[in-house]
């Protein structure tokens, strides 16, 4: 249910600044400014949104994720899972050229693919996919060790994009691409790094054409100067709006907030191997003494919802908990029960602006904890620093509790729990920073991972889901909002839950 | 001194050898991986592990230290960790910016660190010299970012005079160099003051007074030339401090110059471009330094070079 709402909600915010029923006039360059330089435009060497965002412009996946989340013909015009889950087969759309003139065909899809497997950040395809198969011109097959039932919302990721096999063969050892070829909507123009990307309309392109003549991705790192750029519209459309500007911002003539969900969860997590977080009660305890609902709506200014699953709601499997409702009398109890006596000092280490009102948010819960009796000794961290401290080994950690996030990237709920949650995953092999193990949990996890049928695979997330809440080896607290912002004059512009805004088929109303 | 030139460059070798074993060993002695910070905190050991040996970083650091220097002897500044895009592009590409920045911002606090300066001192205790006096304490003591972001609110939103961020054309160049300028316009202008009433109140000024000289000529020719030495060399400690400390003002307004570049380049503990940047900027300061030395003997021809 919660899942229909917010795919209403978002479907809502596209209409809403689609222009429909408008005629879209041609021509003209929109401005999109965003904080970080990518770090390349090579699939095999991104992992940012800015990156993904700007090379979706340029270069297309097999499969598409619309932004309703459904997956839908792309370069691929339909595909079929074998009965074993073993192999997949992918029909090729044709008459689509490259960039640089080369046919897209199934040698090229091979020559992609078989560089995805040997890449350093391939991790999306990388799990299952032995071989790869061009069985004839426009068909690919997949062929797998196990099934892996993500892995087509996998191959719908921008990072596993398609790029001409001309330039891929060309590229010296050890280079990664800059200048992408594609088979986009647009063509790569110009990347100043530390200012823009400038991709420009793809004439021959094989759908519905561009509207506007090129899109410039402006890198504004200053949260304060990307507004300033807005309002006198020296940039058509902004990303990350901070939650306190967002009421001014939409006053101002001319520009509109655009508020989406995000992906990604945050949350604390516990160190289950460490006193006390090896009680459950304590770890109860702290998810009852925290009022998340209250941050949403006073430090995040409404943008995201308090978690009520270790996903979010958008995600593939996805099944709502019972939320740890605010409740300090009973998180002052448990914690009584499990001894804890009154004034105990916990370090949680966190670090500071990587996430949406980060440490005003660890601050609150250092108040809200404190009101039950816990002292929080607050360790701010910068991120570089904050990242090799916490990859540590279970023998060598010695952090207690600490703030991270994760983007469900995929939107299936196997990227979002079983890199996290299983026990395989502690680091530094996978993401699991809270060393937690249930053995029912990594079985539900490893069963629905090669299961192909998805009623069956939401149930046995959603028995996955009810042991990691109860057994609560984090404090569950948000998943992120997005805040964006646009003049009113683009229209046709998709604010993406991936974090990106798409301009292919936007268009300026001058 | 052309030879005591030849003699401050030579030196300057040792000097900029030293930086490049202060900046390699500091950079690595940050907490920190660059293969984990590219990679994020949702990566796995394999991708970790993988990027870590293409960056060459799974060597021992003396054999990486020797490379670098190696390297750097050839003029080759070694490739970013992170975009793999050779350094010595990525600081030339960065680097000018940053010099077209400061050298504007240079100008005009020359032209009105000094004028407001002189002014001050050949009136003490005026209207103007109280004024321009309480207008530096306010331009030194303002936060680069609140005073970038209050011109750019005044200028670009509200008036539209000025882009209000990104570089390009002459009136991009104006809100960022005013920014950068207003503290050394406070400093040149409190520090010219100063020195010239000291230099005002020497008895051959007394004499050129005597002998009839216009009070304008009395400021100009006898006292302010006398008073360059000190307001040059913190010209040219201001002329470093700007090449060096313009991050927050890049960041601001957007200018894509060196100090965000090294930042960014920490941030992420991209080594290769945190040495290339820091020994670039290392070499301006000698250049600066040397011809702030160099321009004492025109200023005052009593001085030489030995």
């Amino acid at each position: 249910m919660a899942r229909k709402v917010l795919v209403a909600v978002v479907s809502l915010v596209f209409l809403g600044i689609a222009g429909l029923g408008q005629t879209p006039k041609l021509g003209g360059e929109m401005v999109i400014a965003f904080g970080t330089d990518p770090e390349a435009l090579d699939p095999n060497r991104i992992t940012s949104a800015p990156a993904g965002m700007v090379l979706t412009h340029i270069a297309e996946t097999l499969i598409l994720m619309d932004e309703q989340l459904k997956l839908q013909p792309l370069l691929a015009t339909s595909w079929t899972v074998s009965e074993d889950g073993k192999t997949v087969v992918l029909n090729l759309r044709k008459g689509v050229k490259f960039h640089d003139g080369t046919p897209f065909d199934a040698a090229a899809v091979k020559a992609n693919l078989d560089r995805f497997r040997t890449a350093t950040f391939a991790f999306l395809l990388y799990p299952r996919v032995q071989t790869v198969d061009a069985v004839d011109e426009y068909t690919v097959r997949l062929n797998l060790d196990m099934p892996f039932a993500p892995l087509l919302s996998h191959l719908s990721h921008n990072f596993v994009a398609m790029l001409s096999p001309k330039q891929l063969a060309a590229l010296p050892a050890g280079q990664f691409v800059m200048d992408p070829v594609g088979t986009g909507p647009f063509k790569f123009d110009k990347w100043v790094r530390g200012e823009y990307v400038r991709v420009v309309k793809n004439a021959d392109y094989w759908g519905d054409k561009p509207y506007l003549d090129s899109v410039v991705f402006r890198i504004v790192p200053s949260d304060a100067t990307r507004l300033v750029l807005l309002e006198t519209g020296e940039v058509h459309a902004i990303m990350r709006v901070p939650p306190m500007d967002a009421p001014r911002v939409a006053k101002v003539r001319g520009v509109e907030v655009v508020n989406l969900p995000g992906v990604r969860t945050i949350y604390i997590g516990f160190n289950v191997t460490k006193y006390p977080f090896t009680d459950v009660r304590v770890r109860q305890a702290f998810n009852y003494a925290v009022d998340k609902e209250a941050i949403v709506k006073e430090i995040l200014g409404g943008a995201g919802g308090a978690s009520n699953a270790p996903i979010m709601p958008l995600i593939f499997g996805y099944t709502p908990q019972e939320p740890y409702k605010y409740d300090p009398e009973k998180a002052r109890l448990l914690l009584k029960d499990a001894g804890i006596p009154k004034g105990y000092k916990v370090t949680f280490h966190h670090p500071t602006g990587r996430y949406v009102m980060d440490a005003a948010i660890c601050e609150a819960i250092q108040a809200y904890l404190r009101d039950v009796g816990i002292e929080l000794e607050l360790v701010t961290m910068e991120w570089a620093a904050y990242l090799a401290f916490m990859n540590k080994p279970v023998a060598e950690s010695t952090h207690l509790m600490y703030m991270l996030g994760w983007g469900t990237v995929t939107l299936d709920a196997d990227y979002g729990l079983f890199s996290l949650l299983h026990s395989s995953q502690w680091v530094p092999v996978g993401s699991a920073r809270s060393y937690y193990k249930n053995d029912t949990v990594d079985a539900l996890l490893e069963a629905a991972r090669t299961i192909a049928d998805p009623g069956a695979r939401k149930d046995l997330y959603a028995r996955a889901m009810s042991l990691i809440w109860k057994d609560a080896p984090w404090l569950f607290l948000h998943y992120e909002g997005q805040i964006n912002a646009q003049r009113t004059m683009a229209k046709g512009l998709v604010h993406h839950p991936r974090e990106y805004i798409l301009a292919h088929k936007a268009w300026i109303d001058r | 001194m052309i030879q005591y030139a030849v003699r401050r460059l030579l030196l300057a070798i040792p000097t900029l050898f030293g930086v490049t074993l202060l900046v390699f060993g500091m950079v690595r002695m940050l907490p920190g991986d660059p293969a984990l910070t590219l990679a994020g905190a949702q990566a796995t050991q394999e991708m970790v592990e993988r990027l870590r040996q293409e960056m060459g970083l799974d060597e021992p650091v003396h054999i990486q230290y020797i490379r670098f220097v190696g390297d750097l002897v050839r003029g080759n500044l070694g490739k970013s960790l992170r975009t793999n895009h050779p350094v010595a592009a990525e600081v030339a590409q960065r680097f000018l910016p940053t010099l077209e920045l400061s050298l504007a911002s240079l100008l005009l606090a020359m032209a009105f660190g000094i004028a407001a300066g002189v002014v001050s001192a050949a009136k003490p205790y005026s209207v103007f010299d109280y004024t321009s006096m309480v207008a530096a304490l306010v331009g030194l003591s303002a936060p680069v970012f609140w005073l970038g972001l209050m011109l750019m609110l005044l200028f670009s939103v509200r008036l539209g005079w000025f882009p209000a961020a990104g570089r390009g054309t002459l009136a991009h160049l104006i809100l960022p160099s005013v920014t950068l300028a207003a503290s050394s316009i406070a400093l040149i202008a409190r520090f010219t003051r100063s020195t010239m009433l000291e230099v005002l109140r020497h008895e051959y000024i007394a004499t050129a007074r005597a002998k009839g000289v216009r009070e304008i000529w009395v400021v100009l020719r006898h006292a302010l030339r006398n008073a360059l030495i000190p307001i040059v060399t913190i010209i040219g400690l201001r002329f470093g401090a700007l090449l060096s400390g313009a991050v927050l003002t890049e960041t601001v307004f957007n200018w894509p110059g060196i100090g965000r570049l090294m930042v960014d380049s920490i941030l992420a503990r991209d080594y290769p471009v945190v040495q290339g940047a820091v020994i670039v900027v290392a070499g301006a300061f000698v250049f600066i330094n040397l011809g702030v030395d160099l321009l004492y003997g025109i200023a005052n021809p009593r001085i030489r070079y030995e």
